[in-house]
């Protein structure tokens, strides 16, 4: 199924390559650095969201409050990031997919970033029914610290794209 | 997604430096970039190719640490976050983390500083990061001088005066363009 996926990707990453957002991100050096900028800026906007989050389920901060209501009040500044990350991303990616292809770490970042997300959800979907109980439950507290160690992987292989 | 993108630059000529008495000797901060420079440590960061992206990925990190919780606490004395939370509440546990984060930032910072200081020295975007840090710690602590007042409030007050309110909007466009000014050290 893997190597079905792979093989469908190529194509893709060719005709993302040739595009006109291709050649143009790829020529334009300023439209890369703002990129960046953007992409760095939705990591804080993100990052500071999860951690936030993370050391409130793992009760290092405001341990009277219930982490149903933090995980429900910062939702929507997390889902923000996200958006800017995915948005900023594709267009970094644009840059040089066929290079980003053949990037191990990039892969990696990739399966993290979906396993990130896929989680995520599962921690806002856990946090409504806990917000109906009106309970933590202990799935909510493992789902948020899972879901802050899987964006740390995201960022650390992110980092790692442009050393191998 | 950040590809590395180290850009060593030329020397910048002797006669732009600016001149100051260290220690009875004629030094400029041109001469100590130099120096800095090829001091043994930053020799060996500028050839370990993986010391240096370490060094570069614990600085992210530091900096999301820093203005991501920043970010939050801002957005809670503007009243766009965390609203029914009380403002000494929110702000009190992420003052620490920020510190933790800034402590980060700064504790990989000047290594990376010394290991490019004689190409960064000719660098307008990082004096303009290094000013820009220097303008959120100063907001910052006028911030806190505001807060002080607001402290004495009924304790769980859920809003802030408007001199507070503007320096967290400071606070908040202020980390964003020492977040776009350090990127930008690798373009300019």
């Amino acid at each position: 199924m893997f190597e079905r996926v792979d093989a469908g990707l190529l194509p893709l990453c060719e005709y993302v390559a040739n595009s006109w957002l291709g050649t143009h991100m790829k020529a334009s050096r300023w439209a890369f650095a703002i990129t960046e900028m953007v992409h760095l800026i939705a990591l804080a906007i993100l990052g500071g969201g999860m951690l936030t989050t993370a050391l409130c389920a793992s009760g290092a901060i405001w341990k009277g409050r219930p982490l149903y209501a933090v995980t429900r009040d910062l939702a929507p500044w997390i889902a923000t990031g996200l958006g800017m990350l995915v948005a900023s991303g594709a267009l970094l990616f644009a840059d040089g997919p066929l290079r980003y292809y053949a990037n191990g770490a990039f892969r990696i970042k990739l399966a993290l970033l979906i396993a990130a997300v896929l989680v995520g959800l599962a921690a806002m979907r856990a946090a409504a029914t806990a917000s109906r109980a009106r309970s933590n439950h202990p799935i909510l507290t493992v789902l948020v610290l899972c879901d802050a160690l899987l964006w740390l992987g995201v960022g650390i292989a992110g980092r790692v794209i442009g050393i191998i | 997604m950040t590809a590395v993108r180290r850009t060593i630059l030329p020397d910048p000529p002797a006669r732009r430096t600016e001149q100051r008495q260290v220690g009875g000797a004629v030094a400029s901060i041109l001469d100590i970039c130099r120096w800095l420079a090829d001091s043994g440590l930053a020799t060996r960061l500028r050839e370990s190719d993986n010391l240096f992206s370490a060094l570069e990925a614990a600085h992210v990190i530091g900096i999301v640490g820093v203005a991501g919780t920043i970010a939050i606490a801002d957005l809670r004395v503007l009243g766009l976050l965390l609203k029914t939370v009380p403002v000494a509440e929110v702000l009190t546990p992420l003052a620490k983390v920020a510190w933790g984060g800034f402590a980060l930032m700064a504790a990989t910072g000047v290594p990376l500083f010394c290991a490019e200081a004689a190409a960064l020295y000719a660098n307008g975007a990082f004096w303009a990061k290094l000013a820009l840090i220097a303008a959120a710690g100063l907001n910052q602590w006028l911030f806190h001088h505001h807060l002080a007042r607001e402290m004495a409030r009924p304790p769980g007050s859920l809003s802030v005066a408007a001199p507070a309110r503007w320096s967290a909007a400071a606070s908040l466009t202020l980390w964003m363009a020492i977040i776009i000014s350090g990127r930008a050290i690798a373009y300019v």
